[in-house]
């Protein structure tokens, strides 16, 4: 009898070893935190807070959003500067760039969850709670700027959405859009209290509403939306009636607001005699700090996932340094740069047509890699074919004795040069602007921060809200300011002269900042500038002694490009239109 | 009586696993130290012993065995004839053993044999490979003939099913066998590679050769589901171990559960089971087998590129059409030609500097295997080396492995297995993948030097990519060592009161670690300025430095355990004679656990040291992550066979896993199948004798699929990418916390229905043999994401739901014939299925025309993104511009262009005309045929492998980064052939028919492939035996070697998706031919 008890012990233990007991399928993960764990520790809140400015993107993120303007071409956005992209292909918008509002509303979310639960968290003082809704108001600003300016009115969602809830938003007018950006910038000018440098400030939140003021003032949006047919629905595009005048007052109140905080300053905005201006302009975007960051996003070398990633360096310098020459600068950007002394340059100009390059203004020098400009030493490879550094983004005659032939030798930088070549630019000239030369980018990112905001542009608002007021002589003060740091001689027009001076000086002293894209559509002079893309064709000619050259300019055709007013706004993507029935499309498409 | 305490206690209180743990383990011990005593000096009791165990003692019982161990020693020689039963042949090499013992002797030429017995009641085995083993009983005989039946599939042979075995005669349930030696003809060493064609209802692709990497892609019956697709593999009992690395030898049938009857395996059953069972020791004298081969290796296919002129002049084309001067000259074009100007216009074939003509791959297998009644085993010791095509390859791969499996019967009652296999797995890379090698190698310009006339390497193609530099070496290496040990302790016992109640325990644990090693450092390429030349008026060189600047280092280290454990219960009973009744009834539980991490260092100042310490001191880092995932069942089946004529058969599983939230974590998993074997029925042996077995088999069940993602039924947080972190204070990095994604509180299983009717029939005396199923199976609950019909602006990432619902219908079958004409043995045996899917429900963008939706089409190729199946349809290429002019066209189209049709008559091509491809890169239809021969001592066996229904888009781009396919060139249009049949020359993917998929780069996969070809032949028994061996097989053997499919630049299997940007390249399939030599001692 004992074995048998034995042997049916061995039987239960052997099946009942394995069961039981219900907490053995009650873990816990191990890699991820609780809700509760959260939202009640202020740090892994604010580490919730760092995700929203991920989602929000930089420039050197990789998106070469300046060649969807007429600053500069780039193959890859052929389409779309021929106006051709429509509802069923905005997903071919492209690389990092993306407007297509997922990360946009990804990010709102995040802000309106925050807020909702911030209000719940415990342990955490009224302060910490304050500075960190002060820092998401500014981030959902940003968000909503930026969704406002690429679409119109969009819809401002205040839920945050569960599984089974009503998700159909419509629009909200463009009208609203802006009063809701402004009510969150000023709610965190009122409360951010910033201890890093790469968060918001209350400087930050007053340039924002700088910046959508005073796109909201300018010519779009306060067309009525005349240019869009018969479209129905004018208020998402634009404000409808109403006193233009108040609107410009109150872009010119928010850029003031700025500068009366009295902590920013032009970046060694008075040049003494002998300075280098152009080193001075270039530094403002490859050093760490200036005097004129509002809102910037600091970037670690280390950090990237793939090959451009924060890599501007990589992306942009010429492919005799093994980078991918991508973004070429435009002939017209080159051309519309002064010269020293302020006066226009032109082709027409023998003297100027013979040596383009020489006598520009300073900061030419420190935004545009040309045909012999100095950079830097080539890599180890091509050090024996330049030890200088100089770019070569033409042709070179030579007489062959051998064969007694001209011959063309085409630079390292071309895309005949045999480095690289697939990558070569199109127009002859690359970005210098932004690039740090103490990098070699072809191994290393560089560490220069993408700067959002700088006092520059606030300036520039300014300016930009006194003529729209009619206050020419307070807009040219401030437009000289930036001249004289440039190095240039004040300006003086008046009238639609002083429109076309401003425009051109806030082009090229904004260049490759992300602001052109909306400056022209905002201004409506798009027509004007989606036109097709020049660059220059360089060879240097033997001359007849068959040892020195001159240098030949020949202006080519680098990418077509038309211009369709449905292009003011970006279409609302097909599947988005089908799965909401309560959006309306944007004109013309 | 301590012991006798601690059990109880053990059972009131399991709580803790490991405690659990604890117990299981004193038990097993505890046992086996019973067990001992029980078995002390009884060896080989050969004479049964018939006691009535329900009345005695265990005492009583001991010492009877001992009575009936007593042997009286009477050696009888017995002799006689073995012939085949059909032919009357003579059977030479028949094994005759004396059952119970290790005496045995080998059929002669002519069929004789002689052996001695130790009594005149000995039993004689005789066995033979291809015939059906006969036992037969001396009786006091001196002179016994025999003849020895065909084997033909179905007759005697028992299937392994999940926790258990059941003869293939009453079976009812849909499971396709291959055996071990059939596996070993494909000479694989990947055992994934070698099941295609040959198991009924298994869809099998490589999609990657590359050594170590090489697994084919399983499917059983097609895919079922939009999640993951994976069939359970299970090696014997364990799930989880690896199917792709266990050495081919030591496998001794592989089945795969293909309906119900896979619904023993509950929540991981629903994609089928695969059960591997290695092999055991079987009674008798100790015997030695090694097997040997040397394969030599290269690519099924390579692209045909475009030769330096044809290169250029393409290019030329190019700046033309850009309107820009051309790039090369007459003269140019010329010398790329004739090759009188190698340094300046070379002709480069990438593909031939890379790749050396054959590469190598061996395999080496010893294995031991015998035993006495009591103790039996089989040892197993392998090798396996793969080398790459490349030449000074960087990449290889090595195993080692070893295996024993154990078996001990303690006493009449208990017995042991006691299993452990270990594997060293050794993988050798270079630092770029073989992904970039092989885009590079297409990519590379024939018109640049992969090595210059003097034999420096030639300059990169981009990052430092010359790939006959980067396959090597040069550039560092990724090591990657895997160990696996792999244990199984097994306990069986026979209750002696009780007949036929068995109990069984299983423990295992399985332990893989992994390390790998990634050291970069910089490489060296040569460049030429083409203008430079010293003073003998050579070329001058330049030395460079490429990839990085400097080397860096990364390691990790994994430690992963599994731990199972299962005991179960059975019972066997007949009744009234006719009816058979078996019960069997299980728990088990698993868990996985494992831990990770992982350091780097970059800036290394010297590369002589290649070690961690040695390092930089800036951007240090290092990561690390962990996992536990326990999982939970209780399992059983029922049979029930009423005079081996009507058989039914029930499975159950009750599965939970912490996969899903508590009130959702057990699932019921039940299986239901019914087999009626008509054949045995007195109508049928009356009037359809020619068939001489028929069985009709029906099977409905559902299982489940819990292979998810975890955690989506909690609100939780993860940490983001430190790649996109956030940046303060200048260099301050910051932690990014994102919410994972909303819950989903109500998150459960997949559920397969699956539904089965098939047929076993055996004709033409048993030597024609089919079986044949029908399925019809039905997914539900699929957890799916409803993003696409949410719009953005919820800014929701919305977790699974159970709402897809995806229906799969097939059959598959297989049918072989088995004869010999004298000498002549032959079989020939067909496997096919087709497995065609159907979305039934999911999410889905909504307001799309018909031509574009998805539900009620088959899956898409990755469910993820169902748009990449839609397609711009292309009607031919531009003649001329006034075709442009009167067409539809996208904007900027031109001669020379590839036509799109304006397919919803809106008179605008856009999205809108894209149309949905129903076909997906797994393929519906696959089959086997295979052929085996013979002849005296010479075999051949012949398998082709052939697949239909798959297609892949595949455009490789040109221009002036890379090079051409021939296919694209030739016939391309120009102005001075307008009427070609290929669009123009272009350049990368600025065209708009390039960078918009179309159906023009659509190519069907179907393929017709020689899998296998082997030739052996074995030396004559009598030879063997006066060498002192047991045989001796010499054979050639051959892999993929003709494939004919309508893809020509490309393998049809392989993973060549997106050609346009490196990402989804892979390593070729390779062609195989092997020598190899089987000796058995």
């Amino acid at each position: 009898m004992k074995k048998i008890l034995y042997f049916l012990s061995i039987a239960l233990t052997l099946v009942g070893a394995t069961s039981c007991d219900k907490e053995f399928l009650n873990v816990q993960p191990l890699d991820r935190f609780a809700d509760q764990a959260v939202w009640n520790d202020p740090i892994l809140i604010q580490d919730y807070i760092n995700n929203i400015y991920v989602g929000i993107g930089h420039g050197f993120a990789g998106s070469l959003q300046f060649a969807l303007s007429d600053e500069c071409m780039w193959p890859g956005y052929e389409k779309h500067c021929k106006s051709n992209i429509g509802p069923t292909d905005i997903s071919g918008f492209g690389g990092n760039f993306d407007p297509s509002c997922q990360n946009a509303y990804k990010n709102i979310r995040a802000c309106n969850q925050f807020f909702e639960k911030i209000e719940t968290s415990a342990n955490i003082d009224k302060a910490t709670k304050d500075k960190m809704r002060g820092e998401v108001f500014f981030m959902r600003a940003y968000v909503y700027s930026k969704l406002v300016s690429f679409y119109g009115g969009v819809p401002i969602i205040k839920n945050v959405y569960g599984l089974n809830d009503d998700f159909l938003a419509p629009r909200n007018s463009f009208e609203e859009c802006i009063n809701r950006i402004v009510s969150d910038c000023d709610s965190a000018a009122s409360l951010v209290n910033p201890s890093d440098k790469g968060r918001p400030t209350k400087g930050a939140a007053l340039a924002l509403k700088s910046r959508i003021l005073l796109y909201a003032a300018s010519d779009l949006y306060n067309s009525n939306g005349s240019w869009a047919g018969d479209f129905a629905h004018p208020e998402l595009i634009s404000y409808i009636g109403g006193d233009r005048t108040v609107r410009w007052q109150k872009a010119k109140d928010a850029a003031k607001d700025v500068i009366d905080l009295g902590i920013y300053s032009l970046y060694k905005g008075e040049p003494v005699l002998g300075e280098n201006i152009a080193k001075n302009y270039g530094d403002i975007f490859t050093l760490k700090e200036t005097t004129e960051d509002i809102f910037v996003r600091f970037i670690s070398p280390d950090l990237g996932s793939w090959w451009g990633q924060n890599n501007p360096g990589l992306l942009s310098q010429p492919n005799g340094w093994h980078c991918w020459g991508a973004g070429n600068p435009y002939n017209s950007l080159v051309d519309n740069y002064e010269m020293a002394d302020g006066t226009k340059f032109s082709w027409t100009n023998p003297v100027q047509a013979a040596d383009p390059y020489e006598n520009r203004e300073p900061r030419f020098y420190a935004s545009i890699l040309y045909d012999g400009a100095v950079w830097k030493p080539r890599p180890l490879d091509l050090i024996a074919r330049d030890s200088i550094g100089i770019v070569q983004a033409s042709g070179v005659e030579k007489w062959d004795a051998k064969t007694s032939k001209i011959i063309t030798i085409w630079g390292m930088d071309t895309r005949r040069g045999g480095v690289e070549d697939w990558n070569g630019g199109y127009t002859s000239y690359y970005i210098r602007k932004g690039m740090d030369p103490k990098f070699d980018a072809q191994f290393f990112r560089q560490d220069a921060p993408w700067r959002y905001i700088r006092y520059t542009e606030v300036l520039l608002n300014y300016a930009e809200a006194c003529i729209g007021l009619v206050k020419e002589d307070e807009a040219k003060i401030y437009i000289n300011k930036i001249r004289k740091r440039a190095g240039l001689p004040d300006i003086t027009e008046t009238g639609q002269d002083l429109v076309d001076r401003y425009r051109n000086e806030r082009r090229l002293e904004l260049v490759f900042e992300e602001h052109r894209f909306f400056d022209v559509r905002r201004w409506m002079i798009a027509s004007q500038t989606y036109q097709n893309a020049e660059g220059l064709r360089i060879i240097h000619k033997l001359n007849a002694d068959k040892i020195t050259t001159t240098p030949a300019f020949t202006k080519i055709n680098v990418q077509t490009r038309t211009w369709n007013d449905r292009f003011y706004f970006l279409p609302i993507g097909l599947d988005e239109m089908n799965k909401n029935s309560n959006l309306i499309q944007n004109p013309l498409y | 009586m301590k012991k006798d305490q601690f059990l109880p206690y053990a059972i009131r209180k399991c709580g803790l696993l490991k405690l659990l743990f604890i117990i299981k383990f004193t038990l097993l011990f505890l046992v086996i130290s019973v067990g001992q005593v029980f078995a002390s000096d009884t060896y080989s009791q050969i004479k049964k012993s018939s006691l009535d165990l329900k009345k005695t003692s265990i005492e009583e019982v001991l010492t009877k065995i001992e009575d009936n161990t007593q042997t009286n020693a009477q050696q009888i020689t017995v002799k006689g004839n073995i012939t085949d039963a059909n032919s009357g042949e003579p059977l030479v090499g028949v094994n005759i053993v004396v059952e119970g013992t290790e005496i045995g002797a080998i059929s002669d030429l002519s069929g004789q044999y002689s052996i001695q017995v130790p009594d005149q009641n000995s039993v004689l085995v005789f066995s033979y490979i291809g015939y059906l083993s006969t036992k037969v009983s001396v009786s006091g005989r001196s002179e016994i003939d025999i003849t020895l039946l065909l084997d033909v599939e179905g007759l005697d042979e028992v299937v392994v099913v999940g926790y258990g075995t059941k003869s293939k005669a009453t079976l009812t349930g849909s499971v396709a066998v291959v055996k071990g030696d059939d596996l070993i003809r494909s000479q694989s060493i990947n055992v994934s590679n070698s099941i295609a064609g040959k198991l009924s209802g298994v869809i099998s692709v490589t999609r990657s050769g590359e050594p170590g990497s090489d697994g084919s892609v399983l499917r059983v019956r097609g895919e079922n589901t939009l999640n993951n697709n994976d069939a359970l593999i299970v090696v014997d009992g364990v799930p989880g171990r690896s199917l792709d690395r266990i050495d081919p030898n030591s496998i001794e049938t592989i089945s795969v559960l293909k309906d119900a009857s896979a619904a023993i395996y509950g929540s991981q059953a629903a994609n089928g089971v695969i059960l591997i069972t290695t092999k055991r020791g079987k009674t008798g004298k100790p015997q030695i087998i090694v097997n040997a081969n040397q394969g030599f290796s290269q690519p099924t296919r390579t692209p045909n590129l475009l030769n330096a002129a044809d290169y250029a002049t393409s290019i030329n084309e190019v700046e033309e059409y850009a309107k820009r001067t051309p790039r090369y000259s007459d003269d140019d074009i010329q010398k790329f030609k004739d090759g009188s100007d190698p340094w300046g216009h070379p002709n480069t074939d990438w593909f031939s500097s890379t790749y050396k003509s054959w590469s190598k791959q061996s395999m080496f297998n010893m294995n031991l295997s015998g035993g006495s009644e009591t103790f039996r085993y089989f040892v197993s010791m392998g090798t396996k080396y793969q080398d790459a095509y490349y030449k000074n390859s960087a990449t290889n791969y090595n195993q080692y492995d070893f295996r024993s499996n154990l078996d001990a019967d303690i006493n009449k009652y208990i017995s042991v297995g006691f299993d452990v296999s270990g594997r060293m797995e050794d993988r050798n890379y270079p630092t770029r993948s073989s992904g970039d090698i092989l885009w590079m190698l297409v990519r590379g310009k024939p018109t640049e030097p992969a090595y210059w006339p003097d034999g420096k390497a030639g300059p990169d193609i981009e990052f430092g990519n010359n790939p006959v530099v980067i396959s090597t070496s040069q550039t560092g290496y990724n090591r990657n060592k895997g160990y696996s040990l792999n244990s199984n302790f097994k306990l069986n016992i026979k209750v002696p009161w009780i007949k036929g109640l068995t109990m069984a325990g299983n423990a295992a644990i399985d332990k893989n670690f992994n390390f790998s090693k990634t050291f970069i450092k910089p490489w060296y390429l040569y460049q030429w300025d083409k203008l430079t030349y010293d003073v003998n008026n050579i070329p001058v060189l330049t030395k460079a430095k490429r990839g990085v600047d400097q080397a860096s280092l990364n390691e990790s280290m994994a430690d992963n355990q599994n731990l199972l454990l299962y005991g179960l219960i059975s019972y066997e009973k007949t009744i009234a004679e006719n009816h058979h009744l078996s019960v069997m009834a299980g728990s088990e539980s698993r868990v996985a656990k494992g831990d990770y991490f992982s350091a780097y260092r970059g800036y290394f100042e010297s590369t002589v040291l290649e070690q961690l310490d040695a390092g930089g001191i800036t951007g240090i880092t290092n990561g690390g992550n962990a996992y536990n995932q326990p999982r939970l069942h209780y399992f059983g089946r029922l049979n029930y066979n009423f005079k081996d004529k009507y058989l039914a058969e029930f499975v159950w599983r009750v599965d939970g896993s912490y996969i899903f939230p508590e009130d959702n974590r057990f699932g019921f998993f039940p299986g239901v199948s019914l087999g009626w074997r008509m054949s045995e029925e007195k109508f049928w042996k009356d009037k359809i004798s020619f068939i001489q077995g028929f069985k009709l088999r029906a099977s409905y069940g559902q299982t489940g699929n819990d292979r998810i993602e975890e955690w989506r039924y909690l609100t939780s947080y993860a940490f983001g990418d430190r790649n996109s972190s956030f940046i303060t204070n200048i260099n301050q990095e910051n932690k990014i916390l994102y919410e994972n994604g909303i819950p989903n509180p109500n998150v459960t299983w997949e559920v397969a229905n699956q539904g089965d009717i098939g047929f076993d029939a055996l004709l033409l005396k048993n030597k024609l043999s089919i079986t044949f199923d029908y399925f019809d199976y039905r997914r539900s609950n699929i957890l799916w994401n409803r993003n696409l019909s949410v719009p953005l602006t919820t800014g929701l990432v919305l977790p699974p739901e159970n709402i897809g619902k995806v229906a799969n219908r097939g059959f598959d079958f297989e049918v072989s014939y088995k004869d010999n004409a004298g000498d002549f043995k032959y079989e020939v045996s067909v496997t096919g299925g087709l497995a065609k899917n159907k979305i039934l429900f999911w999410d889905e963008v909504p307001g799309r025309p018909d031509y574009q939706t998805s539900t009620g089409h088959p899956m898409p190729t990755d469910p993820n993104y169902p748009d990449n199946n839609l397609f711009y349809q292309v009607t031919g290429v531009y003649k001329d511009s006034a075709q442009v002019a009167n067409s539809f066209h996208w904007a900027g189209a031109r001669p020379g262009d590839l036509i799109f049709k304006d397919v919803n008559k809106d008179s605008i091509i856009d999205g809108n005309d894209r149309v949905r491809s129903y076909k997906n890169d797994l393929p519906t239809l696959q089959g086997g045929l295979s052929f085996r021969f013979q002849y005296k001592q010479f075999d051949l066996s012949i398998l082709f492998h052939g697949s239909a229904g798959a297609e892949r888009h595949i455009s490789v781009l040109g221009g002036d980064f890379g090079n051409y396919l021939q296919s694209d060139f030739d016939d391309r249009w120009t102005t001075a052939n307008p009427g070609a049949s290929k669009p123009r020359t272009s350049n990368r993917n600025t065209e708009y028919w390039r960078s918009f998929d179309n159906t023009y780069f659509l190519y069907k996969t179907d393929f017709i492939r020689l899998k296998n070809l082997e030739f052996g032949y074995s030396l004559n028994p009598a030879i063997c035996s006066k060498m002192g061996l047991q045989g001796f097989r010499a054979y050639v053997s051959g892999t993929n070697l003709l494939t004919f499919s309508p893809l020509k630049d490309f393998d049809p299997e392989d993973n060549a998706g997106s050609m346009n940007g490196g990402s989804g390249m892979n390593y070729i399939v390779p062609k195989i031919v092997n020598f190899g030599l089987s000796v058995t001692f």
